[in-house]
């Protein structure tokens, strides 16, 4: 007895996206990700517990919230530098970081000025952290049944088999 | 037995000196053992080199990745409500093109389980034009 | 539409038509370099300085009356020219120069994988031709390409390790800091060796010894299938040259001036294929039983021995390449 799959409406889904291409992304990712870091969290902490995205789609919409506030931070203050940045990685089809760091110092040192952005460490990104969150632990995330008891009484007397083993050659 | 006068040409007294018959050829260039070692020199250089430069990458990689651990989210949430959406739209697809058959529950899950499973590509794509279903599949792989 | 014909049949175009002119050239720098080499001069007649040989010659090899012997297998005789070209052709597509045309991620195992075809032309041209001479001169080529591809592939397994992938355009970020030659020319010096041998080139020309041996698997060859045998062969070593250069001489891409990184790896090629012909011209033909000792006794234990080391090395300094 199938069920039926639940989809929000276009309304709930309807965010205002990031609507920027591959090497703008690479070129803020640091700095995003270490401003946005609160969002960002929470919003991985909710879909690795939940494992389904309709139940994180409010937690998604303050993602991109942050993002759009990120980009448009940077565009008020630092377009141009930014500008520079990104044209820079996009020469490469790698977008390798290291071929620009000496817009990406321009860019920094701008952000740091502007917005006290300070860039974070290497490594920083890729630590552990613990979330605290208000959400609640979702229990049965897998929508498991349950699981039989175990041991279950049995039903009947047991005997031994009537005509033996049904083992030809070892019946003893 | 008159002796003649005509003198036997012989070897001055003593005998001739030695002959030299030595191979004589100038040295040129490094001896062996010398090149031998600028070569090991060159290699163990070049070891030095590559390692540093090796260990300058990983982190070079590390950094690349954090990128990626920075943007996953914002990625994540986009492309959930991409293929939501997707989903939403083909309900309403199905509805329009199943209306005729009586007894079909729009939106009937193929699954027993009651889960959420991720849809395939296939799946999300099959109502719309090819083309949507090759992009989202290959992306700008252009010679797939 | 026109991003179908774009990618399918401009792309491959642009790469083919360059590759196919310089092999044309290539035989016109072999017969010159040789000939100053002998003090003669060369083609010189037709066109300036004899420019214009190598499109007489090709325009003379197609009109000829390709031969069909009437005992030969048909298809396959026919077949496997048609394939040496297409493989030598499209062992051009992985390669970064500095962006490829087709992008892979294990373009080294592409490579490796596609050039053991060759084989199979080699042999197949030799067994169609229903002839004892091209036969043992095809049984003889693929004897030699084998082995030597044993050492080919050992050498790029420890140059591997210093780059960590098999990406092709891994060896030119990995040689910024030094080319690789520097800490591994033991392997480019048996390296460059094994690529003469694998091309089929003087000294290890057994397969084909114009002038002494009866021209080895393509006797039954003339005219166009011939053309095309020989395409294939000049397009390997111009192949095999361009490889060579990436692999130990790298050339750093600035992704502000990609041309340069073009033009950087195309004269390291050329210089590699002026070697080539130098060589040609200096050194006497091995015997085939020193040819198969030098690879199986000599550089199978050297390259074996080098994996070690090389491995060894960099898990000791700490130099070990990322690897994701």
């Amino acid at each position: 007895m199938p069920g039926s799959v639940e989809v929000p409406t276009l309304q709930e889904l309807n965010v205002e996206e990031v609507n920027v291409s591959s090497a703008v992304l690479k070129a803020a990712a640091h700095h995003y990700g270490s401003q946005c870091d609160k969002p960002n969290k929470e919003f991985m902490l909710c879909r690795w517990e939940e494992k389904d995205p309709r139940k994180c789609l409010d937690e998604g919409r303050k993602v991109n919230e942050c993002a759009i506030q990120f980009f448009r931070q940077i565009k008020g203050n630092c377009a141009e530098s930014f500008t520079e940045y990104w044209t820079c990685l996009d020469y490469s089809n790698l977008h390798e970081l290291r071929q620009c760091r000496k817009q990406q110092k321009v860019f920094d040192d701008c952000v740091l000025d502007k917005l006290g952005w300070q860039r974070p460490e290497l490594g920083d990104l890729s630590k552990v952290t613990k979330v605290a969150t208000s959400r609640p632990l979702p229990e049965n995330p897998y929508h498991s049944r349950p699981r039989p008891e175990p041991n279950t009484p049995v039903e009947g007397p047991l005997q031994p088999a009537k005509y033996g083993s049904r083992m030809f050659f070892w019946n003893w | 037995m008159a002796s003649s006068k005509v003198m036997q040409d012989m070897p001055p007294p003593g005998g001739y000196g030695p002959i030299q018959y030595k191979r004589n050829l100038p040295a040129r260039g490094f001896s062996g053992y010398t090149m031998f070692g600028i070569g090991i020199g060159i290699m163990i250089f070049g070891y030095w080199r590559i390692a540093k430069w090796n260990r300058e990458r990983r982190k070079l990689l590390i950094e690349d990745l954090e990128t990626r651990i920075a943007l996953l989210p914002l990625l994540q949430a986009e492309s959930d409500r991409r293929s939501l959406r997707v989903m939403r739209e083909n309900l309403e697809e199905e509805a329009v093109i199943m209306k005729d058959v009586p007894g079909w529950k729009v939106g009937e899950s193929v699954f027993y389980t009651e889960r959420w499973v991720s849809p395939t590509n296939e799946e999300l794509y099959n109502l719309r034009p090819r083309e949507e279903l090759i992009k989202s599949t290959f992306g700008f792989l252009k010679y797939m | 539409m026109l991003s179908t014909i774009i990618t399918h049949i401009i792309n491959p175009l642009a790469y083919i038509v360059p590759v196919l002119l310089a092999v044309a050239f290539l035989t016109l720098v072999e017969r010159k370099v040789l000939g100053y080499m002998q003090l003669r001069k060369g083609p010189n007649v037709v066109g300036p300085y004899g420019l214009l040989q190598p499109i007489a010659d090709g325009v003379k090899l197609f009109i000829k009356e390709p031969i069909r012997p009437s005992t030969s297998s048909p298809f396959l005789f026919l077949a496997t020219p048609t394939l040496a070209l297409t493989l030598a052709l499209t062992l051009w597509a992985p390669l970064p120069m500095p962006y490829p045309v087709t992008d892979l991620n294990l373009s080294m195992l592409f490579i490796l994988a596609l050039s053991s075809l060759a084989v199979y032309s080699i042999l197949g041209s030799g067994w169609a031709s229903n002839s004892k001479y091209a036969l043992i001169g095809a049984l003889r080529a693929v004897a030699q390409t084998i082995s030597y591809e044993v050492a080919l592939g050992l050498i790029l397994l420890s140059t591997i390790v210093f780059t960590g992938g098999f990406t092709l355009t891994m060896f030119s970020v990995t040689q910024e800091s030094i080319w690789l030659l520097a800490p591994a020319w033991p392997l480019a010096a048996m390296w460059f060796v094994s690529t003469l041998a694998e091309t089929n080139r003087a000294p290890f020309d057994l397969t084909e010894g114009e002038s002494e041996l009866v021209s080895g698997f393509n006797v039954e060859y003339a005219g166009g299938p011939f053309a095309l045998f020989f395409l294939a062969e000049y397009a390997n070593i111009l192949f095999m040259n361009t490889l060579s250069a990436i692999l130990f001489m790298g050339a750093t891409n600035l992704p502000m001036l990609p041309e340069l990184t073009t033009i950087n790896i195309m004269i390291k090629a050329a210089l590699l294929s002026a070697l080539f012909l130098w060589v040609r011209a200096s050194y006497p033909r091995f015997r085939y039983d020193q040819l198969m000792h030098l690879v199986w006794k000599n550089f199978l234990p050297l390259t074996l021995a080098l994996i070690m080391w090389h491995t060894a090395i960099p898990l000791a300094t700490a130099g070990l390449p990322p690897q994701l």
